[in-house]
């Protein structure tokens, strides 16, 4: 328990524990000392602003409330009971519109403004300024995203402490001084970050705004519904800005334990592939080859149900990861109870086992000792996990990455070997992860088992009597694990996989895109594809019936720690959604399957969840108790790739984190897309005479590309790196050759 | 305090009385308005039909910021912004209406659209005759506001307009 101090704030006295902000510690007491600059995420207060004076008795200058921490007998006054305070914050609201444009009616900001609010309350109302204002050219677009208005920058230097202490990118840079400074990234280059969006949120004034929000609407004209984004596991808890029933904007709505605020920019831009130009709205039947003619609900329904019935129960059924729980259950109860159709392609399994080490992610920044194991970086699977480890490793913690390009290096798929090396005894990391009381372990890599792997790691280091310590499995879909539990819960049969394929339903945009679906596909008798885009299933897909996004969703969704989370609609979907004619359909076979979501999670949460509410969900979720269930035996050895030759290279294929059908439809996130480059280590490079930037030809057994080169000296020598959709056709062995 | 409606009075001669207030008007000429043949000029500061106004250069003084929108009591105001090109530059700032509706149906002519206005861009004027045989024509557009009002009414001498006898008591 610290030690706690007593101090009196506007002659009310106030006790907190020692080192709280005076800022924190005057709203706790329910004094408002106004801030620009001061923001406890980005690290300690720089007092830039020098909003935040206050009078302090025994200092003969005004202070900067922010800078200071509660200390026992202070006695502060703040400008609602000191003069000279409230000259000082006046004056220096004066002074940041000296050179501020005051173009509010133009102004995205206007209306939620924090400059306009403090200035009504507390600055001049009027100015003194006769002289030309400080001119910029304006809006520069600092990327295809974000557009910068240097004239209305109050320097506060939030975006800047953002971009270096919390991102770590250390793209954005103030440049020159005094009143010619100016925010600007490194030779106008554009600020190409995973996470640049946030300095949006962040910028008190309309210095820094969205590209795609710009003059779309008025704060006074939108409807904002709090939903969880679930383009990632992470799911991030976002608050979502609409107007006249179209969705503007996404910020990030602050879960302490999910997301702390923060947003990566595929969560925050890609919104607008709901307005893509070959959205399916209505469905779709393939009339002879090639052609597709729209049809009727009404004659869809009966087609489907045709098709269906005809199939014998020899169905398959790909699932997306990306429906909501309620979404998938509707599905699952009608193919499963209704039609006997047992075989699906489930998304990327995390085991169960996980849940008995189960920790919010707010957990990493307490851990001591932090293990990374995988090939993907944490960044490209749950960008928002990047960011806790990032707090973590700024507070001391030491974060170990084991995999072809992490600190400790090892061959590609060799992660479940790893995790068997750490819970072997000869393992110096693993002893000190079994004495460690805050160890967390993260599995990032793709496919296998690995959230058994990791769980099993977990319990043999004996995390679970450890309750700082924990596992987290990062899958690639964002609600595999809710989309598991409602195909595990619509029914306890089991059916053989049919052969031949009858019928191949594919739900979602992601399944749809899956090279093994495809591939399944081609052995199937009748496609029927669920999906947002034409494009998607245009071509070997029978039967299109439209889909819905996460944003146009009622329900719940799982995310990677096993929280349950509510999801609301935001805006209307332009068709039907998924469940009201998966209740039609479902009523057809006799199996009843609620319209709404609510009383379809009624229904399972009785037999999963424990009977859980959607109420118990609330805004923000909770993480349920640790689960009681034993840690998994070790699945049999995973083959890891083996040792390069030196002329053959492993091919390490990664999924970028803006990728997908959804990015692709989004024209502001292009810039942030992979570029066709293959990453060499060092060695490799030099071997071949390569330097980075050079075009090279990458190989293997009858399939090429050309590609960028780019060095990557933490690659593991006899490994190439290539996003997944430049790597294409390319087998797991590659020649790399200058052309 | 004296109550008169309670004040006990002849019945008679209030009655008279009343009645002699009619009987006078027998004598009077009669200030009937022959309305639409006649129309009475209307006093300078009535507010009717909106206009939107032009810089003497041509662009647009509205920037589409929604503050009228903002401050009208029966929401009838529709802003949709969009931004000014090079090509294509129709307002003075960055942003300019791109759609600008008022629906006549709902308005209630109080006024506080061209008080909030921070360009002056918007102002009610005299025109009241705005009535259609439609309600969809009731919407104005933003090119109906901009141009000239079809039905014009006359308005009085803006030097009258703190007369306090009113102009019907001296004319006609």
């Amino acid at each position: 328990m610290p030690e706690l101090v007593t101090l009196t704030i506007d002659d009310r006295e106030v006790q907190v524990p020692k080192g709280t902000g005076l800022v924190e510690t005057a709203m706790g007491a329910g004094i408002e000392i106004p801030v620009f600059c001061y923001e406890p995420r980005l690290g300690p207060a720089v007092g830039a602003c020098r909003m935040c004076l206050v009078e302090i008795e025994g200092m003969p200058k005004l202070q900067a409330g922010c800078t200071m921490t509660a200390q026992d007998g202070l006695v502060v006054r703040t400008a609602a009971t000191s003069d000279k305070a409230a000259q000082g914050q006046n004056a220096t609201l004066e002074f940041l519109l000296l050179n501020h444009p005051l173009d509010c009616p133009v102004c995205d900001k206007g209306g939620e403004c924090p400059l306009q609010d403090l200035t009504f309350r507390y600055g001049p109302g009027t100015t003194r300024m006769v002289f030309p204002k400080r001119t910029f050219d304006k809006p520069i677009p600092i990327s295809p995203t974000i557009a910068l208005d240097r004239e209305r920058c109050i320097l506060c230097y939030r975006c800047t402490r953002f971009s270096e202490g919390v991102a770590e990118d250390h793209q954005l840079v103030p440049r020159n001084r005094g009143a010619q400074t100016l925010i600007t990234t490194f030779e106008e280059e554009p600020y190409r970050a995973p996470f640049s969006g946030n300095v949006i949120e962040l910028c008190p004034v309309g210095a820094l705004t969205s590209t795609q929000y710009r003059f779309e609407a008025r704060p006074w004209e939108i409807q904002n519904v709090p939903t969880v984004c679930t383009m990632c596991p992470v799911g991030c808890n976002v608050t979502v800005t609409t107007r006249e029933g179209k969705v503007k904007r996404i910020l990030s709505r602050n879960h302490p334990e999910v997301d702390q605020g923060w947003l990566c920019d595929k969560g925050r831009f890609a919104f607008s592939h709901l307005r893509a130009e070959d959205r399916v709205t209505q469905p779709l039947r393939r009339v002879r080859r090639r052609g597709f003619a729209t049809i009727s609900w009404e004659e869809a329904l009966d087609e489907t149900e045709r098709v269906l019935r005809g199939a014998g129960g020899r169905i398959v059924t790909a699932l997306s990861g990306s429906e909501t729980i309620e979404h998938a259950y509707g599905l699952a109860k009608l193919l499963r109870t209704g039609l006997g159709a047992h075989s699906a392609v489930l998304p990327e399994e995390t085991d169960v086992a996980i849940d008995a080490f189960r920790l919010p992610l707010s957990a990493i920044r307490g851990a001591e000792l932090i293990v990374v194991v995988g090939d993907d970086p944490v960044a490209e699977r749950a960008p928002v996990v990047d960011l806790w480890l990032k707090l973590a490793r700024r507070g001391g913690a030491e974060v170990v990455t084991i995999g072809a390009a992490g600190s400790v290096l090892t061959a590609p798929g060799s992660a479940a070997q790893t995790c068997r090396e750490l819970a072997g005894s000869g393992s110096e990391l693993g002893r000190r992860l079994r004495e460690s009381e805050r160890a967390i372990l993260i599995w990032s890599s793709p496919g296998g088992h690995g959230g058994a792997e990791i769980a099993a790691l977990a319990g043999e280091l004996g995390f679970a009597g450890k309750p700082g310590s924990g596992a987290f499995h990062l899958p690639a879909t964002p609600n595999g694990r809710g989309v598991a539990d409602a195909w595990a819960a619509a029914s306890d049969d089991e059916g053989p996989n049919p052969e031949p394929i009858a019928v191949l339903v594919v739900s979602g945009d992601e399944a749809a895109s899956d090279p093994h679906v495809r591939a399944l596909a081609e052995r199937a008798e009748t496609v029927i594809a669920i999906v947002m885009f034409e494009r998607v299933a245009l071509g070997w897909a029978d039967l299109v019936l439209p889909g819905t996004s996460y944003l146009e969703r009622d329900g719940t969704a799982m995310n990677l720690e096993g929280r349950l989370q509510r999801l609301r609609r935001a805006a209307i979907p332009p068709v039907a959604d998924e469940l009201s004619w998966l209740s039609q359909l479902a009523a057809r076979f006799g199996v009843d399957v609620s319209p709404y979501p609510a009383p379809v999670f009624e229904e399972l949460a009785g037999t999963v969840y424990g009977g859980l509410t959607l109420g118990e969900l609330g805004e923000r979720a909770a993480l349920a108790e640790r689960a009681q269930i034993p840690a998994p035996a070790p699945d049999p050895d995973t083959e890891p790739a083996r040792p390069s030759d030196g002329h053959y290279l492993n091919l390490l294929p990664y999924r970028p984190l803006f990728a997908g059908a959804a990015v692709e439809r989004v024209p502001e996130l292009q810039f942030q897309r992979p570029a066709a480059e293959v990453e060499l280590s060092w060695d490799d490079a030099q071997r071949r005479g390569i330097s980075s930037g050079d075009e090279v030809l990458v190989r293997s057994n009858g399939t090429s590309a050309t590609l960028r080169a780019r060095l990557n000296r933490r690659l593991l020598p006899g490994v190439v790196r290539i996003a997944d959709e430049h790597a294409r056709d390319l087998h797991a062995t590659v020649e790399v050759t200058k052309p | 305090m004296t109550d008169r409606s309670h004040s006990p009075r002849n019945p008679i001669v209030g009655t008279a009385q009343g009645f002699g207030v009619t009987f006078k008007q027998i004598f009077k000429k009669p200030i009937t308005q022959q309305y639409p043949e006649y129309k009475r000029p209307l006093y300078p500061r009535w507010r009717g039909r909106h206009r939107l106004w032009r810089h003497e250069n041509g662009l647009e003084k509205c920037v589409g910021c929604s503050l009228c929108a903002a401050a009208c009591p029966a929401d009838c105001i529709r802003v949709v912004p969009a931004e000014n090109t090079p090509d294509n530059r129709v307002s003075a700032g960055e942003r300019y209406a791109r759609i600008y509706e008022i629906n006549m149906s709902r308005c209630i002519f109080c006024g506080y659209c061209e008080l909030a206005c921070p360009f002056d861009a918007i102002t009610l004027g005299n025109e009241f005759e705005i009535s259609e045989y439609a309600r969809d024509d009731l919407i104005y557009t933003k090119d109906m506001l901009l141009a000239e009002p079809i039905k014009q009414v006359p308005v009085a001498d803006p030097e009258l307009y703190d007369t306090p006898i009113p102009y019907y008591k001296t004319h006609s």
